[in-house]
């Protein structure tokens, strides 16, 4: 009876032993799971949130991705991400608000959205002296780039170098005597034009207006009527999807039988919100190839189904710079092996490659999808509206190296 | 040239007579009480909304939601006087303008929560071009300033021409002797704010329809509203009328002939310059 009671002791001693053993070893080995907050600051109402609400979106879905795959393994941990975001309303007060508070306040080190440009420039006047990783999406303005800040990336391209080569698409179409209407008080679209008309005079082409709308603008007839006047042969509009979509509803009311050139990036719906397809017909869009189904690679097209089935809206063709962002963020926790180190986590963005879930079409520079000065470049592409859509024609012709070269030389 | 200038002319019509019925709405309220109701422009908005709701929701064609949600404007204007401004008719006008600031807010809020973020254009199937000359008249447009010129026809009706009008003019003549008249002075309020509001929830359909409603758009409507109030005399609602063809051509001549980006600036000059000249508005009445 005691020899059986010992060795029951024993094995029971044992069984425990070997149980205890066991959830020790699990417990070192077994990553522990964590959550990482990042920010987000984007303009989620107003105007400008035709390209904020869908970059938020595209975060959330590219966070939702990452976690249901089981999360972002840094060293020993898994960490799931939780997104934190704040309504910059594309003014630069709230943004800088915004970003503080995300800094301050939510102890966030990463933040990511940035849609639109005054908005983005106030933050990048002072996120050089934080400890912190801003990932820009949308937002063009060159001179965001151009700080020689070591904590900001960008995924879009300015908007200049879009400029370019639309200036050698246009003329190529027989422009001679061009109209141009657009948000011309915005900087990084009067970069653009600066960079068209730069490309545009020199093939013999005139520009005979220029006119100005604000992004609050909905009636552009004033200036429709102006430029009517004038017997342009071709109208070139460079501004946010909806005055855009104005000027090229309007033109038609007013009976403009001319070419209509474009720098919007807006999709199909967000355009057929303000004008009629009939009114859209023929309308060229001249922007950085963005989410274009013909031309991407199969995951843009898995992307556009579950953004569509997720948020009962087809996303805006700019909407993966900013899901994008999140897999560059991914990959550089993963390779730094930590969440507070941001000065390792920089270092691995710098050096990254395109993320193989990366959305866009972009142009490495020495393989990397960031140059030196913070910026990724991707393809420009020529679109065109034919029956209701945005059908892809042509890629323009874009030299990012050389594009690289001329920013670094504006470091300021 | 001169087809330019007609087109610029016909163009900032339009604009005017949206100025003009937002004028009208604030400047019943503020002449007969005395009330200056920011939350006009919020409400206009928030007509917009409920317009755009009804033509997802039912199917309605544009004439049919705005005329169906105009009542929804009579009931909440009804509303607005009875529980947010009649508990502070007799304090100070301090008071009821904190109430008009609160109710801006609330009404902003609700819209969030009911429709979203979204800006939002009100379609139409009226897309056709009448041309005359080299002047193109939008359907839409015609439509527009059709339609405001009966909204305005019958808002004078109604006041110069019912006994309700007549009691109306008597309270914002003398109240006390409204009252000794057997004037139910709490009706009046209410049908003052039922009026005010339908005429609000007009001019948002037809912004919304033109052009696009979004949150915060009552704040500029509201501002262009007072703007055409002193422009035309506070007050009066021929001055509101001729205030806000005023203001809408000249923004449009400015947009037009010298920069768009000054068309908010000229059209505030112009009103600076008819208060330099005639500090009542252009058919108020001189202060004794």
């Amino acid at each position: 009876m005691s020899t059986a009671f010992t060795k029951f002791k024993m094995t029971s001693i044992s069984i425990m032993l070997i149980a205890l053993t066991g959830l020790i070893f699990s417990n070192g080995v077994q990553a522990k799971e964590k959550e990482l907050v990042v920010g987000v600051s984007d303009t989620l109402t107003g105007g400008g949130a035709t390209y904020g609400m869908p970059q938020m979106n595209a975060i959330q879905l590219a966070v939702d991705d990452i976690n249901s795959g089981g999360g972002v393994k840094v060293s020993n941990d898994i960490y799931k991400l939780k997104v934190i975001a704040y309504d910059d309303q594309a003014n630069p007060t709230e943004a800088t608000n915004s970003v503080r508070k995300l800094i301050d306040r939510d102890g966030v080190k990463y933040i990511l959205g940035f849609c639109c440009s005054p908005s983005t420039s106030a933050v990048a006047s002072f996120i050089g002296r934080e400890n912190a990783v801003m990932l820009v999406g949308n937002a063009a303005e060159r001179t965001i780039t151009t700080r020689g800040l070591t904590n900001l990336f960008r995924t879009r391209p300015p908007a200049d170098y879009s400029g370019t080569a639309a200036g050698t698409f246009v003329a190529t179409k027989g422009v001679k005597r061009l109209g141009v209407i657009g948000a011309l008080d915005i900087a990084f679209y009067a970069l653009y034009l600066e960079a068209f008309e730069r490309e545009f005079l020199k093939t013999g082409g005139q520009i005979i207006a220029k006119e100005t709308f604000s992004l609050k603008d909905r009636d552009m007839t004033p200036q429709l009527t102006k430029v009517r006047a004038m017997n342009p042969d071709a109208l070139l509009v460079i501004g946010y999807i909806e005055p855009a979509a104005f000027v090229y509803r309007q033109s038609i009311e007013l009976g403009m039988n001319v070419q209509r050139f474009g720098f919007t990036s807006g999709n199909e719906e967000q355009f057929l919100t303000v004008a009629t397809s009939e009114q859209m017909e023929g309308v060229w869009d001249l922007r950085p190839t963005e989410l274009t189904l013909e031309a991407l690679k199969d995951n843009a097209k898995v992307y556009h189904k579950v953004y569509t089935d997720k948020f009962g809206k087809t996303p805006a063709p700019m909407s993966p710079y900013a899901y994008d962002q999140v897999y560059v963020l991914k990959h550089a926790l993963e390779k730094a092996g930590t969440v507070d180190d941001t000065k390792k986590v920089i270092a691995e963005i710098s050096k990254s490659p395109v993320p193989a879930e990366a959305i866009m079409k972009y142009l490495p520079i020495e393989g990397k999808m960031f140059d030196k000065n913070g910026q990724a470049y991707t393809s420009n592409s020529a679109f065109q509206w034919q029956k209701g859509k945005w059908r892809y024609i042509a890629d323009l012709p874009s030299d990012p190296a050389a594009y690289s070269v001329y920013l670094h030389s504006l470091r300021n | 040239m001169l087809a330019e200038l007609a087109q610029q002319i016909i163009n900032g019509l339009t604009i005017g007579g949206i100025y003009s019925l937002m004028a009208l709405g604030l400047t019943v309220v503020y002449g007969i009480l005395g009330i200056a109701h920011f939350a006009h422009g919020s409400f206009a908005m928030l007509g917009g909304y409920v317009i755009f709701f009804f033509f997802k929701k039912f199917g309605l064609s544009f004439f049919m939601a705005t005329a169906l949600a105009m009542p929804l404007g009579v009931v909440f204007g009804i509303m607005i006087e009875r529980f947010a401004y009649r508990p502070v008719r007799d304090a100070p006008p301090i008071n009821s303008f904190i109430i008009a600031l609160g109710l801006t807010m609330i009404i902003e809020g609700a819209n969030l929560l009911m429709f979203g973020a979204d800006q939002i254009v009100i379609p139409t199937t009226y897309h056709g071009v009448i041309n005359i000359g080299p002047v193109a008249i939008v359907e839409l447009r015609l439509y527009v300033v059709i339609t405001t010129i009966v909204l305005i026809l019958a808002m004078t009706a109604f006041i110069n021409r019912t006994s309700t009008g007549m009691a109306v003019r008597a309270v914002a003549q003398n109240r006390s002797a409204a009252i000794l008249m057997g004037i139910d002075v709490n009706r009046i309020p209410m049908i003052i704010f039922a009026v005010s509001s339908a005429l609000g929830i007009a001019a948002g359909a037809f912004v919304g329809s033109l052009f696009a409603i979004s949150p915060g758009v009552g704040e500029g409507l509201v501002v262009k509203g007072f703007a055409v109030l002193i422009l035309g005399g506070l007050g009066s609602i021929p001055g509101a009328i001729i205030g806000g063809i005023v203001l809408g051509v000249s923004e449009t001549l400015a947009a037009g002939f010298i920069s768009s980006s000054y068309k908010d600036v000229i059209a505030f000059l112009v009103m600076i310059f008819v208060m330099l000249f005639r500090p009542e508005g252009l058919l108020g009445r001189a202060q004794r």
